[in-house]
């Protein structure tokens, strides 16, 4: 394994006696995108406000490059920065804006020229150099603030919510553009955003944080699949989360149903909660074919399209809820209407156990 | 396991805007601080310099021929301000709510008495109620010199005042407040007490003690019109240039402080609740036409625009009169001065370098310092401490400030001894008197900036200064020319500050109109006194015209994004 890029060591931050920041340590390895994700206040703006130096830490190391920038102000560090509210110099034009951090490097002229003319097309505003920020729309004026950061080619590049202010659609575009141009630049990046979706469609890694910790860290595939807290089961994409008992022999009683599952880790007669994602709950129907399947009513329908939501309740599963996501051809197939009853399939794989509470670790 | 503490190492930034804001600081601690703290001690100490106690205060309350001032300050300060909010709130009122035509007219004739000396109008009172006076005949017998003369004249001078802080009250309105009272039934005058004057209630009290301070704390209309009747701040100068009894000066001062630092903390605490009391999504409130409301409010607002171009009207016919009454063919002979006694072409000379001086040397000194005060990073007691020290000028009147200086600097070892009796002194007064409102035009301006400019600009490897100078500065230029407006005004027709400071020399305009007046040469005084009107006014219309030209000039870059 190589070493890491950035090597972030019990970190943490206090504003008098408020902890913003608990122990934080993180690896970010060169040219990986990382996003740190996280409910408001969690502290991910925090955290990076001390890797760029802008607020340094209370406590805690950061390493970039196998250099100790752990104390360095800002202007001693390698990094572009960009925010959410762009940060633009109103007074100057786009290209000045961008050739703003080359000026001070007494580089010659053309060169300087030769640069923002690339950065202006690589951002895809090739004929925008002599116009005013004002004079672009949001997600323009974001692509230059990008180009402004990465002109002087810093080896990190930090992004905080670079798309919160944009509409909807606009931010759809600008995330696969972000995307495909740290891709073909291989910069080291780190973005900061509290939208789920698009951290799991741009990151390498995620950084789950919650109240100055960090949750979990790994491949958005992990983070969806294989969550290591209940938080994060919650908070990354849908999720049932089930209160039931463990028995023995590797099962769990959910309402008045026995399913399989791995156990480990929990004696039995421990409450735990159960969590299932919808779109692993498979329907079959009238027949039950399966073992780890319980029996239940359907609640409610509700048609999105591709697929339906199920709402499911009563039967085996008693007073608990259940929601399940069935494809629109399965359903046409099955001919479900309310108040049907149907049995579940929940294969033991895709059911992970949660201790009843949360709790920090 | 506990990580070690980080020891945040400073960059070169850091090192020059801490610096920076260290300078700042001790810039205002000597101009400010330290000589306000030395004539506190002067107040309990003998004119040999031996501690005494309270002696000095126990001799004041026990003289009834000065402690009898505090009662005339109070009430006759109290009686202006009561008559200037009404006023002021009535005309605010027509301004902001009402339909009456000629809204632009009226709100430039409102602000004309901020480009004269407040002596001004005191003069004009002479020449319209005086023993000579064209309507002497109105007082009924009584005098225009003594309390009468007072209160007209304070309120002529702070009327604009309390109008700009009363109509930014009035201004913004929320219009669904309105709206919701007409929905509920409320009656005119019930919505007009329970929204207008409730909205309005922060900027009334805030109004109310602005203008209390300034009448209590003025020494140009009492001087000049106020006769044997005694006042706070004509005792200062009685005490000390009459009598030289500088002790006594600093116990006057110290109850001159009371209510200026009383009416500061207010001021404060009514700011911050008119603001908060605004949500970002108030509707403006648009005035519907109501003819009967309208006609009697535009009576109103005729009337008060006529007396405030009455009385400078009158002051402008006084100085081309050739001889008042007798002889009233116009003249420029008054603007000679080389006849009148305390006042010349020279004194208007100095008052013009002064302005200048305190233009240029205070709005820089200002706005950097507001941008070290809100951008720096690193030393944030230093920072607050700072900002602080920028807020106490509000608090001191500025015959206090006068005297304190004298205090500091002709202490006999003070090494800044040289500055005494020179320009530069004159200066120093003059931005420090005026330091708090112009720092908090900076701040405001520099707080509506992207506050990560300073982060981006780190982040490029661009020193600060490179973006205070390329960026900050031309974003902030219309607040930096405001500031700079502000402070020429004021130094062309401030008396109380450097009524005590100026030497033989470096004469003032306005201090050769208090003089001139002095001596009986009226007309002469009242000539200087409208050269500092017409002086104002012109760069008043400088100013408006840059202004104008700067905001066509960068129309391109202000467009709102899209
Ligand atoms: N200068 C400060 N002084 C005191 N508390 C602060 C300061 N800056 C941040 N905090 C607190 O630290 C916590 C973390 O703030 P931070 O800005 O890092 O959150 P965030 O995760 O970026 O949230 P958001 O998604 O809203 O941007 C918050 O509770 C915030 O109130
Ligand atoms: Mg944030």
């Amino acid at each position: 394994m190589t070493t890491p890029y950035l090597r972030i060591r019990n970190l943490s931050k206090h504003f008098g006696d408020f902890t913003a920041l608990d122990n934080v340590n993180i690896d970010i390895y060169r040219g990986e995108f990382v996003c740190f994700l996280g409910p408001s206040g969690c502290g991910k703006t925090t955290l990076l406000r001390a890797i760029s130096g802008l607020d340094i830490q209370t406590h805690g190391t950061v390493e970039q490059d196998g250099r100790d920038i752990s104390a360095l102000p800002p202007a001693k560090r390698d990094f572009g920065i960009v925010f959410q509210s762009y940060a633009l110099f109103q007074n100057l034009t786009v290209a000045r804006n961008i050739a703003y951090g080359l000026e001070n490097r007494k580089q010659p002229k053309a060169a300087i020229q030769q640069r923002v003319t690339e950065l202006l097309e690589l951002i895809g505003l090739p004929d925008s150099g002599h116009k005013y920020p004002a004079q672009l729309s949001g997600g323009q004026q974001q692509r230059v603030a990008l180009a402004r950061a990465l002109a002087i080619s810093p080896g990190l590049l930090l992004l905080d919510e670079p798309l919160s202010a944009l509409d909807a659609k606009v931010r759809t575009h600008l995330r696969e553009e972000i995307k495909s141009l740290q891709r073909r630049l291989g910069i080291t990046t780190i973005m900061i955003t509290h939208d789920q979706e698009e951290a799991i469609s741009m990151a390498d890694r995620i950084v789950v944080m919650r109240d100055g910790r960090i949750e979990q860290i790994g491949t958005p595939l992990e983070i969806y699949h294989q969550p290591a807290s209940l938080f994060v089961a919650e908070f990354i994409g849908a999720m049932n989360l089930l209160p039931a008992t463990r028995i023995g022999h590797g099962e769990i009683q959910l309402g008045s149903a026995r399913l399989a599952c791995a156990v480990q880790g929990y004696e039995p007669g421990a409450a735990v909660r159960a969590a299932v994602r919808p779109e692993d709950i498979v329907c079959t129907g009238k027949t039950n074919g399966h073992a780890n399947s319980l029996q239940a009513e359907v609640h409610d329908l509700e048609f999105m399209g591709p697929f339906f939501w199920l709402s499911l309740g009563g039967g085996e599963l008693g007073e608990h809820r259940l929601r399940a996501q069935l494809p629109s051809q399965r359903a046409r197939e099955l001919d479900l209407r309310p108040r049907e009853a149907l049995h579940l399939h929940i294969p033991a794989e895709h059911i992970r156990l949660f201790p009843n509470s949360y709790s920090h670790g | 396991m506990v990580a070690p503490r980080v020891r945040p190492r400073l960059g070169r930034d850091e090192w020059l805007m801490g610096g920076g804001l260290l300078v700042l600081a001790l810039y205002l601690a000597i101009t400010l601080l330290v000589p306000l703290a030395l004539m506190l001690t002067k107040s309990v100490q003998d004119r040999e310099g031996a501690f005494v106690g309270l002696a000095n205060f126990a001799q004041y309350f026990t003289n009834p021929a000065l402690s009898g001032a505090i009662g005339n300050s109070l009430w006759v300060s109290a009686l202006a301000t009561a008559i200037t909010i009404a006023l002021a709130f009535g005309y605010a009122y027509a301004l902001n709510r009402s339909c009456i035509p000629f809204k632009g007219f009226f709100r430039l004739v409102a602000m004309l008495p901020l480009l004269a000396p407040s002596l001004l109008s005191a003069i004009a009172l002479v020449y319209l109620f005086g023993n000579q006076g064209a309507l002497k005949g109105w007082l009924f017998g009584e005098s225009i010199y003594g309390p009468i003369g007072i209160v007209i004249g304070s309120v002529f001078w702070t009327f604009p005042h309390a109008l700009i802080i009363i109509s930014t009250a009035l201004a913004t309105a929320d219009a669904r407040l309105y709206e919701a009272s007409e929905s509920l039934g409320a009656s005119r005058w019930r919505t007009f007490t329970v929204v207008t004057l409730s909205g309005a209630r922060y900027g009334l009290i805030s109004a109310l003690f602005v203008v209390f301070t300034l009448v209590i704390t003025d020494f140009g209309v009492p001087k000049v019109v106020g006769g044997q009747f005694n006042m706070l701040a004509t005792d200062i100068y009685k005490q000390v240039v009459g009598q030289q009894n500088f002790q006594m000066g600093a116990v006057v001062s110290l109850l001159l402080l009371l209510p200026a630092v009383l009416a500061f903390f207010v001021e404060r605490w009514a700011q911050r609740r008119q603001i908060s009391s605004l949500s970002s999504r108030a509707v403006p409130y648009r005035p519907k036409p109501s003819p009967v409301r309208d006609l009697a409010l535009l009576g109103f607002v005729g009337l008060v625009a006529l007396v405030i171009l009455g009385i400078l009207g009158m002051a402008a016919f006084a100085s081309f009169a050739k001889l008042w009454p007798y002889n009233l063919s116009l003249t420029l002979s008054h603007y000679d001065f080389s006849n009148a006694d305390g006042g010349s072409w020279a004194s208007y000379g100095n008052s013009i370098r002064l302005a200048l001086y305190t233009a240029v040397s205070g709005s820089l000194v200002v706005f950097v310092g507001a941008y070290l005060v809100e951008k720096t990073r690193v030393a944030k007691p230093l920072r607050t401490a700072t900002h602080l020290l920028a807020l106490i000028p509000m608090a001191v009147p500025g015959m206090v400030l006068g005297l304190a200086y004298i205090f500091f600097f002709n202490a006999p070892g003070n090494p800044l001894n040289f500055l005494y009796g020179t320009m530069a002194i004159l200066v120093l007064a003059t931005i420090a008197h005026f330091y708090t409102v112009s720092h908090l035009t900076a701040l405001t301006a520099l707080k509506q900036l992207d506050p990560e400019f300073e982060s981006v600009s780190a982040a490029l490897k661009t020193p600060f200064y490179r973006t205070f100078w390329r960026v900050t500065t031309p974003m902030c230029l219309p607040a930096i020319l405001d500031i700079a407006i502000y402070f020429f005004i004021n130094a062309m027709t401030t008396v109380s500050a450097v009524v005590f400071l100026y030497a033989p020399h470096t004469t003032l305009a306005s201090v050769a109109v208090l003089n001139m007046d002095d001596a009986g040469d009226t007309a002469p005084a009242a000539a200087m006194a409208m050269l500092i009107v017409y002086t104002s006014a012109g760069v008043r219309l400088l100013h408006a015209w840059l202004s104008r030209w700067l905001l066509r000039r960068t129309q391109a870059w202000r467009l709102q994004g899209r």
